[in-house]
């Protein structure tokens, strides 16, 4: 076992800490109160390579193992304080890139992944419906196919990037009477007939992150917009899900190490009877569990990155680690407004949106219930 | 400008990470180098000055050990067309530094040297005046805009002072050395850095440069100075005014 | 016209810069005799005020081709200067003019530099000097080699010098024109008029930061603040980059290092390279609105708020005495 970087690694993600110090460390809270999406730090990323890290060089990207790429992930939630930004772009990394490299056709690949991983484009899937949520495969949208067309008819819900995305993945059943195996992947793009994204939804946290409710009536999918095989939708999405749930807290890590770091700042500057708070035990106490938290979703996280570089079945470590990590960030934000008091609960000191921004994290890519489900089976129960 | 200059070379310092010795609390991670930050505006001036198409090539040039390839990478990331490490492990002097960069222009025959006005780990603010003097050709320090007149023959430029600007002209070869303001250098992207790895950088020492050189300082030591404690914290306006008449005694 | 030390004084072609003559205090303490050198055109005048300050002479170069400082002919009259007085140090205040010229004219005499100095000191028989790296957070000891050295030392650090009875003479230096280099050639320069005291030199200096926003408000509060007490304005890189300040008012690590009896920063947040730039003041105060600023840990007084309430709220307590 070998926990050291590689001098390759080293050198990318110190490229990544700087890029991300000198270029994402922008002002949040406006942005966060008027749910505004940061486009140009978007392209930014792109132009750095983020948005194409695991993607094959072929097509635009840098061929990174999973690994570094949580890495580079983390490193970008630590320095840049727009958690809704990192989610747009995992969002778009996990649900639309991935989707595509693995299952794409050789023209679907050449089309759309050079653009979506140079910031150009924007991805996301829409799979969530208003009647299904931990249920997934019991969607309502339809496909019908029509010559070289498919007409997709019925509405998502909770679309991350839906209202600036260029392409969704997009699940419909071809065939409501096969259930789950009539539930097929679509790449829909942006001014398709019939196609309406534009419904923003306003949330509690990472409202820089936009979202909406998608709409499809009668809309026009070209039939090579197929992603996968017809009835491989199921299939496509458990494997980019697991994808997702291992990765998209990456950011959360480095997150929970800004929080660390500014409440050791404040605990050793805030004094109180004559000393810093820091020496009470009761704030050390949660201080050093805060410590602890971020060290175990590390573990947790580059152990998943290594696992998901060296086998395919990790189903267990995706599930675990999104767990862990959830709970985790959730808790170290928490604490972390009780350590800066009624500072913390003031906008101003950035502390409060910390705790918004994690609370989704125990819903999206399968709850945290769903989570302990999916352990407890793998496990024998 | 019909005439392209032909050569740029940019010399530059590897210097530890500045905002890791400034992070307070520090991030307990290993000392990380970087490109000297003004060396840095200097390539990216000399990137500039390639697509606008007024030169040809730009040659980055480092002294140091091996340790210093990974900045010398960085350089090459943002779009140094070659780089040259002279290998030196010693702690130079900035005459030492402006010696061997000397020995390096005569062998290379650039008709521009461009360079941090210091390095922010020295502070000396020495080697592009030096090189100069050794080299006998112009020189413009402090620099926060650069132009090329008369078909790449002159460049002015203007100079950051004490008092305010003032504009220079230099007839070419000149040293040019750039300030915080002239530019915003690019960063370096990871297909960028993924390309300079495959890239070769040419290593010499100053025995094949022809070039002997001792130091002449020594530093004997470094210590942190007595550091500044935080006094107290005000509540009020009115509090502030009172401790600065009764107790600081400056109103 | 023998001395031991060479001192380079700056001029704004009217008068000698004060902080210059703070060189005599560290030429004192080098030991020997010390001789003034004043280049430029239509010096008659300057040179007399130099005459009181215990110099063997104040050497002169007078002429047309050295109206403006340009580095390569003035590096050139000063290593000769330098060579015929037979001296060992070549000294000045450290500031843009003898940080463009002094490393020239040290290259051309074949001596070490050290720029920045802050104490001289001896130990075991050899002169060692400290200088600040690292933006002021660490501080060097440094040893020559040699026997000669160019030198430029920090104003705040030297004391300025008490006047000296016994005048000195008045010398002028030949300058052979045809024979100094002719590749820079002086275009134009752009300074502020103000009427408020120098940066380096006030008692009282008002600092702003980018959180004042648009210049309107930095010249009210920062240059209202200042007023109120006869103060300088200075500024941090991010203020003058966003264009708030003029370049000239930037204090820090690559600005001016200043050290005033007061030092009021405004929603400045206290980054390291500013800090080296006011260390040296006696008295801090910080006024921001984040509690976690490091300038707070190292502010005499920190005032946690505002900016926009608290500040027109101290000018006019200050204006009401």
């Amino acid at each position: 076992m070998d926990f050291a970087w590689s001098d390759q690694q080293r050198e990318l993600l110190d490229a990544v800490g700087r890029f991300a110090r000198e270029q994402l460390d922008y002002d949040v809270i406006e942005n966060d109160r008027k749910a505004i999406f940061n486009h140009e730090a978007w392209r930014k990323c792109g132009d750095f390579g983020i948005q194409g890290l695991l993607v094959p060089t072929e097509y635009g990207g840098l061929g990174q193992d999973p690994l570094t790429t949580v890495a580079v992930l983390e490193r970008l939630g630590y320095a840049c304080k727009d958690n809704g930004l990192l989610f747009s772009i995992n969002a778009h990394m996990w649900t639309a890139v991935s989707p595509l490299v693995n299952n794409g056709t050789e023209a679907q690949k050449q089309k759309f992944l050079p653009g979506l991983c140079n910031g150009t484009l924007i991805g996301g899937n829409a799979m969530s419906e208003p009647n299904s949520g931990s249920d997934a495969f019991a969607l309502a949208t339809t496909a019908t196919k029509t010559g070289d067309k498919y007409i997709l008819n019925g509405s998502k819900i909770f679309i991350t990037n839906g209202p600036v995305a260029d392409l969704l993945v997009v699940f419909a059943n071809v065939d409501k009477s096969r259930g789950a195996d009539g539930v097929t992947a679509f790449i829909v793009e942006k001014g398709m007939p019939g196609f309406d994204p534009s419904h923003k939804i306003e949330k509690m946290g990472v409202r820089t992150s936009p979202m909406s409710e998608v709409f499809f009536e009668n809309c026009e999918v070209p039939a090579e917009n197929l992603l996968g095989k017809e009835g491989g939708g199921a299939f496509l999405f458990t494997r980019s899900l697991t994808w997702e749930r291992g990765c998209i807290l990456a950011s959360a890590v480095g997150s929970m190490q800004r929080l660390l770091e500014k409440c050791i700042r404040y605990a050793n500057e805030r004094r109180q009877g004559g000393q810093s708070i820091g020496k009470f035990q009761q704030v050390a106490t949660k201080i050093v569990e805060m410590k602890m938290r971020v060290e175990s979703a590390r573990h947790m996280l580059y152990h998943f990155g290594w696992v998901a570089g060296h086998r395919k079945a990790v189903y267990l470590e995706a599930a675990m680690t999104k767990l862990h990590i959830a709970d985790a960030w959730v808790k170290c934000a928490e604490d972390a407004i009780q350590i800066h008091g009624g500072y913390g609960y003031m906008t101003e000191y950035e502390v409060e949106r910390e705790l918004r921004d994690a609370i989704g994290a125990k819903l999206y890519s399968g709850t945290s219930e769903i989570q302990r489900n999916i352990i407890a089976s793998l496990i024998g129960l | 400008m019909t005439q392209p200059i032909a050569k740029i070379l940019v010399a530059f310092k590897s210097v530890p990470d500045p905002y890791e010795e400034a992070a307070p609390g520090g991030s307990g991670s290993t000392a990380k180098s970087v490109i000297n930050p003004f060396d840095e505006i200097a390539i990216e001036e000399a990137l500039r000055i390639r697509e606008r198409g007024e030169a040809t090539e730009i040659v980055g040039l480092t002294i140091g050990p091996a340790t210093v390839d990974e900045q010398v990478r960085a350089a090459m990331a943002m779009g140094v067309d070659r780089a040259i490490r002279i290998d030196d492990s010693r702690a130079l002097d900035p005459y030492a530094v402006a010696r061997i960069l000397h020995a390096a222009v005569q062998k290379e025959a650039p008709q521009v040297v461009l360079m941090g006005k210091q390095a922010v780990d020295d502070d000396s603010n020495q080697a592009g005046q030096m090189l100069a003097g050794l080299l006998g050709w112009p020189q413009a320090t402090f620099v926060s805009k650069v132009e090329f007149l008369d078909n790449g023959d002159r460049a002015r430029c203007t100079r950051e002072t004490d008092a305010g600007l003032e504009v220079l002209e230099v007839k070419l070869p000149a040293i040019i050395t750039t300030d915080l303001r002239l530019n915003e250098p690019r960063y370096v992207s990871l297909p960028g850095l993924m390309k300079a790895r495959k890239k070769p950088i040419e290593v010499l020492t100053c025995e094949q440069l022809g070039v002997q050189v001792e130091p002449l300082t020594t530093t004997i030591s470094t210590a942190r100075p007595p550091k500044r404690t935080a006094g107290t914290r005000v509540e009020s306006v009115e509090e502030l005014v009172a401790k600065l008449k009764e107790e600081a005694k400056v109103l | 016209m023998a001395a031991q030390t060479l001192i380079l004084i700056e001029h704004d072609r009217r008068q000698v810069k004060r902080p210059s003559l703070h060189a005599v205090t560290a030429a004192q303490q080098l030991g020997g005799d010390y001789a003034f050198l004043l280049l430029g055109k239509g010096l008659e005048e300057m040179a007399k005020s130099l005459t009181g300050h215990g110099a063997t002479a104040v050497l002169v170069a007078d002429d047309a081709a050295l109206a403006e400082p340009l580095a390569d002919r003035y590096a050139t009259v000063i290593a000769n200067a330098f060579q015929k007085t037979g001296a060992t140090t070549l000294l000045a205040t450290s500031s843009t003019f003898s940080k463009d010229i002094l490393p020239r004219a040290a290259a051309l005499l074949d001596a070490p530099m050290l720029t920045d100095v802050v104490a001289i000191e001896e130990k075991e028989g050899a002169l060692s000097y400290q200088r600040p790296v690292s933006a002021g957070s660490m501080l060097a000891t440094v040893q020559l080699k040699g026997d000669k050295r160019v030198l430029t030392i920090r104003a705040a650090a030297f004391a300025a010098p008490e006047g000296n009875a016994t005048a000195s003479r008045v010398e002028n230096l030949a300058v052979d024109t045809a024979s100094l280099p002719n590749g820079m050639q002086f275009v134009s320069r752009e300074e502020r008029v103000s009427d408020r005291p120098d940066l380096t030199e006030a008692r009282v200096v008002i600092g702003g930061g980018r959180p004042l926003k648009d210049k309107e408000t930095f010249d009210r509060l920062v240059g209202g603040l200042a007023d109120s007490l006869g103060g300088a304005i200075g500024a941090t890189r991010a203020a003058v980059d966003t264009g708030l300040a003029p370049n000239d008012c930037q204090i820090g690590q690559t600005g001016k290092v200043i050290a005033p009896e007061l030092y009021i920063a405004l929603g400045i947040s206290g980054a390291i390279q500013h800090l080296a730039g006011i260390k040296d003041s006696r008295v801090i105060v910080a006024i921001n609105k984040d509690p976690d600023a490091p300038i707070f840990q190292m502010a005499t007084y920190g005032l946690v708020g505002d900016l926009h309430q608290l500040v027109p709220q101290l000018i006019e307590s200050i204006r009401k005495g």
